[in-house]
């Protein structure tokens, strides 16, 4: 039974690419302009260009380019990127792991923070600690990211001083031979402001769910029992009620995934982290269509296996869901 | 007879709605900025200088701080940021109602033909509304964009309704199929009337508030899209919108130097999507009486 719903998620994970991948294909056949200049670099030499065409099957019928555009996606071929020069699959497999570095830290930190935020707001329903915690979480969910983030850069980065205005790493550490250790705290030091942009944006969402959440589990009739046998208060709030409430948060990771992949992008273009976001927007203003549609495939991959995660960790801590 | 019922359901509605504190916040700070995209009309009044997007005070060359006659200071050509902002005002507002009524628009149709047909129907609408649902919209905006190259602004408030729709029409389906076993759709279907009159002339009425409901949620998320695409430099050049004007501090590099510039658009738009975010909070209040118990205990 378990197997059969793990199956069937992948299936469903598996026909939706494939649906993003043929509206695409379809979607740049449709784009106005040559096809050729778009995806081969006008400055290479003719029997370079020649050589691309025929790899991408430009000079075929449609459905046969539609085969190899397939063909190319599975085995990772996504052409020459004009700007760098290099295989986009390279490119882009360097960037998805600062990406995830980034994202995955600060979501995790932010449903930790959120999820025991929350908790203490529905506990303390009505008094002012509750609505200050409310109001400042509906501030943090409503906050321009972009503008946000430039704020931050200019305190912290720029007035104060504390943090560098961007990139990951001190080239100077790197050319010489530090240890580890000032190599990871150099990177930690990189990571604070992106950090903490990101931090704040999903802060907001999880607390907020995780308020109304608690709220609703506090009226069940098992909270009642639980003090009809007399249980203390904090045990009442930390293993009755909070451990049910924060359920549904985990499927709002991946429900509010799309709107913290959106901050996400702006955070690495505002900080300059070498990310899949920045490298996105980087390609579209320089008209780089090869590098822009792996970026755009590749963050939509990645939102689909995100879901399939939080889908299949839903499933594990609530059996009721495999039916 | 009619006409009495509703206004008299408005009219409960908006007592109820206006005893809310969130509400009061909300329609506070909306008419602060209404007022202003209704003042940019007048800027014609004070001379070609006040011009958001060709005003160019001849004695400027460079962003000057806040005066007498720049009250929020001048751009790094010379162009007045009050005038800018005013002028984003009312671009925000263009931007983000018509967008959220496209999406609720489309979002109602869908629904009610998602929840009314079911079947195949059914199922081939609500999987791409769960597709649109779990993409982001400003990657998805970037990847056309680099496709169909520059975006005017209607093009942008209509790609963005696309992404929005699904939400409304989950909601606006499981509506339709209560009502659809109700005894009145029943009776209507029996005296021979077509499933498009069904749907259009008996069920859109009864979940058309709902709807409604669910635009203010959609305003928010269409302003902080556009704004979003347009600081990133892909939005239509033509428009003065908060978004832009934020691209001109960061691209000029005066975000250090000329934070009389860096903050008004920034805090003008969140504060335009808290207004209305707000609002939708206060507005569920008064149609979930459950909510409003919780809030008043």
């Amino acid at each position: 039974m378990r197997l059969q719903y793990i199956l069937a998620k992948f299936i469903e994970i598996a026909v939706i690419f494939f649906v993003i991948l043929t509206m695409l294909f379809f979607l740049f056949r449709l784009s106005p302009g040559d096809p050729i200049s778009k995806v081969v670099d006008p400055m290479l030499t003719p029997e370079d260009m020649a050589h691309m065409i025929s790899q991408m099957g430009l000079d075929k019928p449609l459905w046969e380019q539609y085969v190899i555009y397939l063909k190319n996606f599975v085995t990772g071929n996504f052409g020459v990127s004009f700007h760098y020069g290099e295989p986009v699959s390279r490119i882009i497999g360097e960037r998805l792991g600062w990406t995830i570095l980034l994202f995955t830290t600060a979501t995790f930190l932010a449903a930790l923070a959120g999820v025991w935020l929350g908790k203490v707001a529905a506990w303390n329903k009505g008094k002012r600690m509750d609505n200050v915690m409310s109001i400042s979480a509906l501030v943090c969910y409503t906050l321009f990211i972009p503008w946000f983030a430039l704020l931050l850069l200019w305190i912290m980065g720029f007035k104060v001083g504390l943090f560098p205005l961007g990139g990951v790493l001190s080239p100077e550490l790197w050319v010489g031979d530090s240890s580890t250790l000032v190599k990871l705290l150099d990177l930690i030091h990189h990571m604070v402001l992106p950090l903490l942009t990101l931090f704040i944006i999903n802060l907001g969402s999880y607390l907020l769910l995780m308020r109304s959440s608690m709220l609703s589990v506090l009226k069940e009739d098992y909270i009642i029992t639980a003090r009809a046998k007399g249980l203390s208060e904090k045990v009442i709030r930390d293993k009755h009620a909070a451990k049910n409430a924060a359920l549904p948060v985990i499927t709002s990771v991946g429900l509010s995934l799309a709107f913290s992949i959106n901050g996400g992008a702006l955070t690495e273009q505002i900080f300059t982290w070498p990310g899949i976001g920045r490298e996105l927007i980087f390609a579209v203003s320089n008209n780089d269509y090869p590098l822009a549609q792996a970026c755009f495939l590749l963050i939509a991959l990645v939102v689909l296996v995100a879901n399939l995660i939080v889908d299949l960790l839903y499933a594990w801590l609530d059996p009721r869901i495999t039916y | 007879m009619l006409n009495n019922h509703y206004v008299q359901r408005f009219v409960k509605g908006w007592r109820i709605f206006i005893k809310n504190p969130v509400g009061k916040a909300g329609i506070g700070i909306l008419t602060v900025f209404m007022i202003m995209a209704l003042a940019s009309f007048c800027l014609p009044l004070f001379g070609p200088m006040y011009d958001p997007m060709t005003g160019i005070d001849p004695n400027i060359k460079i962003s000057t701080p806040p005066s007498l006659t720049h009250w929020l200071g001048t751009d790094n050509v010379g162009r007045d940021i009050f005038a800018q902002l005013l002028e984003g005002a009312k671009v925000a507002f263009i931007v983000g109602l018509s967008s959220a009524f496209f999406s609720i628009v489309l979002g109602t149709v869908i629904g009610m033909v998602s929840g009314y047909a079911g079947g195949w129907v059914d199922a081939i609408l609500m999987r791409t509304a769960d597709i649109i649902m779990v993409m982001p919209s400003l990657v998805i905006l970037l990847i056309l964009a680099s496709l169909f190259g520059q975006f005017n602004i209607w093009l942008i408030v209509f790609i963005i309704a696309i992404m929005r729709w699904p939400a409304v029409s989950r909601v606006i389906r499981s509506q339709t199929l209560s009502l659809k076993t109700r005894p009145f759709i029943e009776a209507s279907r029996v005296a021979g009337a077509s499933s498009v009159r069904i749907i259009f002339r008996h069920i859109m009425p009864n979940v058309l508030p709902l709807a409604f409901l669910y635009m203010t949620f959609r305003v928010t998320a269409a302003i902080l899209v556009e704004a979003a695409l347009s600081f990133l430099g892909f939005g239509d050049p033509s428009q003065v919108s908060w978004g832009m004007m934020l691209q001109w501090v960061w691209k000029s590099g005066h975000m250090f130097q000329a934070p009389y510039w860096l903050i008004p658009p920034g805090i003008s738009i969140s504060l335009l999507t808290l207004a209305f975010y707000m609002l939708g909070r206060a507005m569920d209040e008064v149609l979930d009486p459950r909510l409003r118990k919780e809030g008043q205990s």
